[in-house]
């Protein structure tokens, strides 16, 4: 349920953004014409299967296969056959395609193999053998020596800050993997061309990523190497950089087999062999003063990278970042660190390292509210960033802060207040009913958090990437906008003609998007980051600023009426625009301070629980989220990305568990990996709060990654509001729950307590579920 | 290595979308693999190859199914229908356009699936509730949306979905051929005798609505211990009817079957509230009691009740038939007394006077979920006294087990706090239950006592009242 009024669906020029148009790709979608990567009919195609280490660490000393079968039928690759650089380029260059010596991992490709149809590739498969010797291997943050990176952020005097401090509270956080869970599976297909070329087309959501990955492993020029995104079912950063890998594979196949090669995997192979959120491992200790003041705030923080570095850096900064909320404090300090293992390579997956801190930050200020005695809505009004307020990193968040505006729309909207009433009731009617009888069984609880999301690149990303985004008038007179930036779901293929057709007062249907081909599009940065509507967005806006201008000069009379002469009379125009960094933004990457975002996006959440004291079952009943994403193009769009966010947050919250044995994840199928269904979702409100970026040409910031950072810990805080029990281990499974009622007693005594009285001296309060 | 043998093909008759196929192709191939590979219809999608996802959910004759797990023997003079048949080409149908303009489609690939569930549901005629919309769809998994603008474009199309547009057939029949190898071979049995015949010749499995088989199969899990024998079509195993003081449900009688019975409903209205937790739509639409009772999961969800309604399964063999009680029937992890030559053909529940029976399934999730623990227990009321206490339990053993120990403890009792504290000590001291992904023995056993403790304590307060 959202609560935007929704506009008339039908489309006026001059008047396209800020209106629920309908998706661009929709009716494609809804008839099964749309072509996801194995709908695709290649000709002659073969099929591709990897073979697998299966232990977390070991030296490869051979790869064996079993001269009984017929390998003449299939092709075979291995390390030796790759004609570039034997790397998935990324950051570090540290990941190999395919493992030369050691194995670093369980699942780790190892070997390739195709064949004509998929069966005699699985059967060659059982032929292969891999001779290995064992290496210890390293499956705890804490233990690894390795750090990827790095980081520190200080501001004030954190000793000082303490001793002013009247209580101290202490915490320790922990977030498991998150499978992102797209229900495409990743799939590629890679088809030779002449001249050396190959191209690769795919559900993927960064094709230049794919592109310079391509050229590196197989030594091919930039015009050699051509990747086109199929329709994509779905990503969530989960194909941010993996696919890069997927098609470096196919492409080896197709280089030896010299024909089309197609890579699809089955689910089983996705969940044991792609990346998932990196775990985490966040301690606070807290120093506020008697009259609720925040005066210290000691942060450290520990990534599980996994096996590889893949982007640990940006997403623990990132995480590091955004570790001490959305608050004012003069004394901070935020260490923190992202540690090789032999797990899994942790990935990019939607919120990017800030749900795992902000978590954590969110956990520990309710718990401070709770010791207090102050609403945990009162504590945040006092703390919550205003305009003019400096972050940790020394920002001066000058305009576009929205922390306030949406804690009073969720909670007025939620009735938090009266909703805490409620359950502060009835948790007293189960004490006096269990001093007679048993009490209830089922338990109400209401909880809430507050977050922000920096939108775009951190610190000076934007600027490497360097964005270019296009718009052209055809000489047909067509208009068509040309960007990199991949629909995936999120709406960017209706978003982005709208933004173009507003600025250039025609109507939406007018604007074409060109093909998603990298011979086609320039390269307008990775599809991640709550980035695309923002920066490739306002790009498009400036694009289409000029070339209206131009056409405006040429003809003297308004674009829409003299666009179509223009082209036949002149011939086509095309206006790339380039990314060159916002106005008063600074960052300085060695000593991490400065604008670490150009402006921040801010969310409210308010979670409504019931839970079975006997069981420790959860049910989210109800959620109410207000976000301010800045302008809002397409409120249906907007609001459809809060509460999908808001789902995949709840099962982050409640069910979403991996279980990790030796390296190996034991979740490896749909039945065992379970995610929310229709009966699990809660009734969802999203309510959109427009404060817009004034930096941007079209005042949007970012919206996608926000409902990931705030809805977990208000669903763990409405479980404590139910049963009086703080679950400091994402996620809050029936299993720790029961746990933590059992050990405080019975659970009907233990839910019927009230909230603690203030804790009166300055102490260091026992971590959560200790 | 010598070249293995082709499957063995068979010549399958049905249609799609109202064109009548010819289809040459193992009987064991999925119906799934046929429509995108052999028909070329893609817009039903692959999520999972299990049952667990609903993406690539088409309808059978109108129900609502995944087609990764019917083998397309199975589909033979049956009508499938597909999203491609419900728009007219580019024109979309009243409920394609409520998604559209609801925003219930983002990424888009489990939207086929999702518009095929809420197609049937609405066929139903079922009152299109919240509640209802989202059990509809539960089969059916969206990583996008929230669901909250599907179930709202569902809402939006109801009343408004016309009967399905009849495509313009020619009557020309598309003949297509599987590729070579394309599936397991499946043997026909158009009746129980030759089933029975055949399955005493060749010791083949046996596959009904293939939710358990299919899976393996897919997980190359399935015991290579002869052919597949199909049953599905077996009419003698269907029928759910009262004979004297027992239900007898035909072992084909699937988990829709059971919560549409105006008998169940009259004469043990929990089955009806059992199937209802089982999977989804699509799974109720294809699971059968009798494969439950066969696959012998020691988490199958129909079984504690079998068991604490001293309920017996009958076995038929060429040799005649045999009655063999729950409490008898499965002798180990996924094991069963069932010889190599027998089929289950129907589970006997006797019907006691007076009885009163409660059932509780703890799972992760409230659909498409694999218990942690399951419940059932029955008894009779002497007045405030419980008599004839019968405990099943599952998912806390290697197979479904009675409490015994906790039977004893009720068995001639009152329903008091005291009681239901030391029933629910017994229980826990009695199970065995283990570590796994799904759960830990420490819940398991808690859990166990507390549900059990719960049970009664809810008799007793119901009798107090």
């Amino acid at each position: 349920m959202a609560t935007i009024a929704r506009p008339s669906q039908a489309p006026a020029p001059g008047f396209a953004a800020g209106r629920s148009l309908l998706r661009r790709e929709g009716p494609e979608k809804l008839t099964g014409l749309a072509r996801y990567t194995d709908d695709l009919v290649v000709p002659g195609a073969w099929y591709g299967v990897t073979i697998r280490s299966t232990e977390a660490h070991a030296r490869l000393l051979g790869i064996e296969r079993d001269p009984a079968f017929d390998w003449s039928q299939v092709v075979v690759v291995t390390a030796a056959d790759i004609p570039g650089d034997n790397v998935v380029s990324l950051m570090s260059d540290d990941q190999p395609a395919l493992v030369a010596d050691e194995i670093r991992h369980v699942a780790e490709p190892v070997a390739l193999v195709a064949a004509a149809d998929a069966e005699t590739a699985r059967a060659a498969l059982e032929h292969v053998r891999l001779r290995t010797e064992p290496l210890p291997p390293v499956v705890d943050p804490l233990e690894s020596v390795r750090a990827f990176a790095r980081y520190e952020i200080a501001k004030g005097d954190v000793a000082a800050g303490f001793a002013a401090a009247d209580l101290v509270v202490e915490g320790t956080y922990r977030v498991g993997h998150q499978e992102q869970l797209y229900i495409e599976n990743q799939a590629m297909i890679a088809i030779p061309r002449g001249g050396g070329g190959i191209t690769v087309q795919g559900s993927l959501q960064c094709p230049y990523y794919v592109h310079t990955a391509l050229k590196r492993a197989l030594a091919l020029d930039d015009a050699q190497a051509v990747v086109v995104q199929a329709e994509t079912g779905g990503g969530f950063g989960g194909k941010e950089e993996y696919p890069s890998m997927l098609a470096i594979h196919a492409a080896l196949l197709a280089r030896a087999a010299g024909r089309p090669v197609r890579m699809i995997y089955d689910r089983h192979e996705d969940l044991v062999a792609t990346t998932k959120r990196h775990p985490a491992i966040v301690t606070h200790r807290t120093g506020v003063t008697r009259d609720g003041r925040l005066v210290a705030q000691d942060i450290e923080v520990v990534m599980d990278a996994g096996a590889y570095c893949t982007l640990s850096p940006v997403v623990l900064s990132r995480g590091t970042i955004h570790a001490a909320g959305p608050y004012v404090c003069p004394n901070v300090r935020i260490r923190s660190r992202t540690m090789a293992t032999n797990m899994l390579p942790s990935g990019a997956m939607r919120g990017f390292g800030a749900p795992q801190t902000e978590f954590a930050a969110e956990m520990q200020v309710n718990r401070i509210a709770e010791a207090l005695g102050i609403s945990p809505a009162e504590l945040r009004r006092r703390w919550a960033y205003r305009v003019g307020d400096v972050t940790a990193t020394g920002q001066v968040l000058r305009d576009s802060v929205a922390a306030l505006e949406v804690l009073e729309r969720a909670t007025e909207a939620a009735e938090f207040e009266r909703g805490r009433a409620r359950t502060a009731a009835a948790r007293w009617a189960r004490l006096e009913g269990a001093a007679g009888g048993d009490g209830g069984h089922v338990a109400s609880g209401i909880g809430l958090a507050l977050a922000w999301h920096g939108a775009g690149f951190t610190g000076g990303g934007e600027l490497r990437l360097a964005s270019v985004a296009g718009v052209e008038l055809t000489s047909e007179g067509r208009i068509r906008m040309l960007t990199g930036s991949t629909e995936i779901g999120q709406g960017a293929n209706t978003v982005l003609p709208q933004l173009v057709a507003e600025t250039l007062g025609v109507p939406y249907e007018a604007v074409e998007v060109a093909p998603l081909d990298t011979s086609l599009v320039p390269n307008s940065g990775p599809t991640v980051a709550s980035r695309t509507t923002m920066v490739v967005g306002g790009l498009l806006v400036r694009a289409a600023e000029r070339l209206r201008d131009e056409v405006e000069a040429q003809a003297g009379r308004p674009f829409a009426e003299a666009y179509e002469d223009v082209a036949r009379a002149c011939g086509p125009v095309r206006i790339d625009e380039q990314f060159g960094g916002y106005p008063g933004i600074e960052w300085d990457d060695t000593t991490y301070r400065g604008d670490a975002y150009p402006a921040y996006s801010w969310a409210c959440a308010v979670a409504e629980v019931e839970v079975d004291l006997d069981t420790g079952e959860t049910a989210v009943r109800s959620v109410v989220s207000a976000d301010d994403p800045g302008r809002v193009v397409n409120p249906v769009l907007a609001t459809g990305q809060i509460e999908g966010g808001t789902l995949q947050a709840v099962g982050y919250a409640t069910i979403e568990e991996a279980k990790v044995e030796n390296g190996r994840h034991l979740n490896d199928r749909l039945a065992t990996y379970l995610i929310p269904t229709a009966m699990d979702a809660p009734r969802i409100e999203a309510i959109l709060v427009e404060e817009p970026f004034s930096g941007a040409p079209h005042g949007a910031k970012g919206l996608g990654e926000l409902p990931m950072d705030v809805v977990a810990p208000a669903v763990v805080a409405a479980i404590h509001d139910a049963t009086g029990v703080w679950i400091a281990d994402l996620p809050a499974t029936p299993e720790k729950i029961l746990a933590a009622l059992r050990a405080a007693g019975s659970g009907a005594k233990a839910a019927a307590e009230p909230a603690a009285e203030p804790a009166a001296e300055p102490a260091a309060d026992a971590p959560p579920g200790a | 290595m010598a070249a293995p043998t082709a499957t063995p093909t068979e010549t399958i008759r049905f249609t799609v979308n109202d064109t009548p196929v010819e289809l040459d192709a193992p009987g064991g191939r999925r119906l799934l693999d046929v429509l995108r590979y052999d028909l070329g219809l893609t817009g039903t999608k692959e999520g999972c190859g299990e049952g667990e996802c609903g993406a690539c959910s088409v309808l059978i004759d109108g129900d609502v199914v995944d087609s990764c797990l019917v083998p397309v023997c199975q589909v033979a003079r049956h009508d499938v229908r597909t999203v491609e048949g419900l728009a007219d080409g580019v024109r979309l149908d009243p409920l394609q356009s409520a998604f559209l303009e609801a925003g219930g489609t983002q990424c888009g690939i489990c939207t086929p699936g999702m518009l095929m569930a809420a197609r049937a549901f609405l066929a139903s005629g079922a009152e299109p509730t919240d509640g209802a919309i989202r059990e509809a769809i539960a089969g059916n998994l969206c990583r996008c949306t929230g669901y909250t603008k599907i179930i709202e474009a569902i809402a939006l199309a109801a009343g408004a979905v016309p009967a399905f547009r009849h495509m313009p057939s020619t009557g020309a029949v598309r003949r297509v051929a599987a590729p070579p190898n394309g599936g397991p071979a499946i043997v026909p049995s158009p009746t129980l005798r030759q089933a029975l015949r055949l399955l005493a010749e060749t010791g083949g499995r046996p596959i009904a609505g293939g939710t358990d088989v299919m899976v393996a199969l897919a997980a190359r899990s399935l015991p290579r211990d002869g052919p597949l024998l199909d049953i599905w079509g077996l009419e003698e195993l269907r029928g759910i009817r009262l004979e004297g003081d027992e239900l007898v449900l035909g072992a084909l009688t699937t988990y829709a079957e059971l919560r549409r019975s105006r008998v169940v409903a009259e004469a043990l209205p929990v089955l009806a509230e059992i199937a209802a937790t089982i999977g989804a739509a699509q799974i109720q639409n294809r699971g059968t009691v009798g494969g439950n009772v066969i696959n012998a999961s020691p988490a199958g969800d129909m079984l504690p009740l079998l068991l604490a309604t001293e309920s017996s399964i009958v076995l038929a063999s060429v040799r005649g038939e045999r009655t063999v009680p729950a409490s008898a029937f499965w002798s180990g992890y996924r094991r069963t007394v069932r010889a190599a030559d027998e089929l289950v053909v129907r589970i006997r529940i006797p019907l006691v006077p007076d009885r009163r029976v409660r059932y509780r399934k703890i799972g992760t999730r409230r659909a498409l979920a694999i218990s942690k623990v399951v419940m059932a227990v029955a008894w009779r009321e002497d007045g405030s006294t419980w008599r004839d206490v019968r405990i099943g339990l599952g998912s806390v053993a290697e197979r479904p087990i009675r409490a015994l120990g906790a039977e004893a403890v009720l068995e001639g009792s009152r329903p008091t706090t005291e009681t239901a504290d030391r029933a629910a000590a017994a229980v826990e001291a009695e199970i065995r239950p283990i570590d796994d992904v799904r759960s830990t023995a420490d819940y398991r056993r808690a859990v166990s006592g507390r549900v059990l403790r719960r049970i009664v304590l809810e008799a007793g307060e119901a009798g107090a009242r």
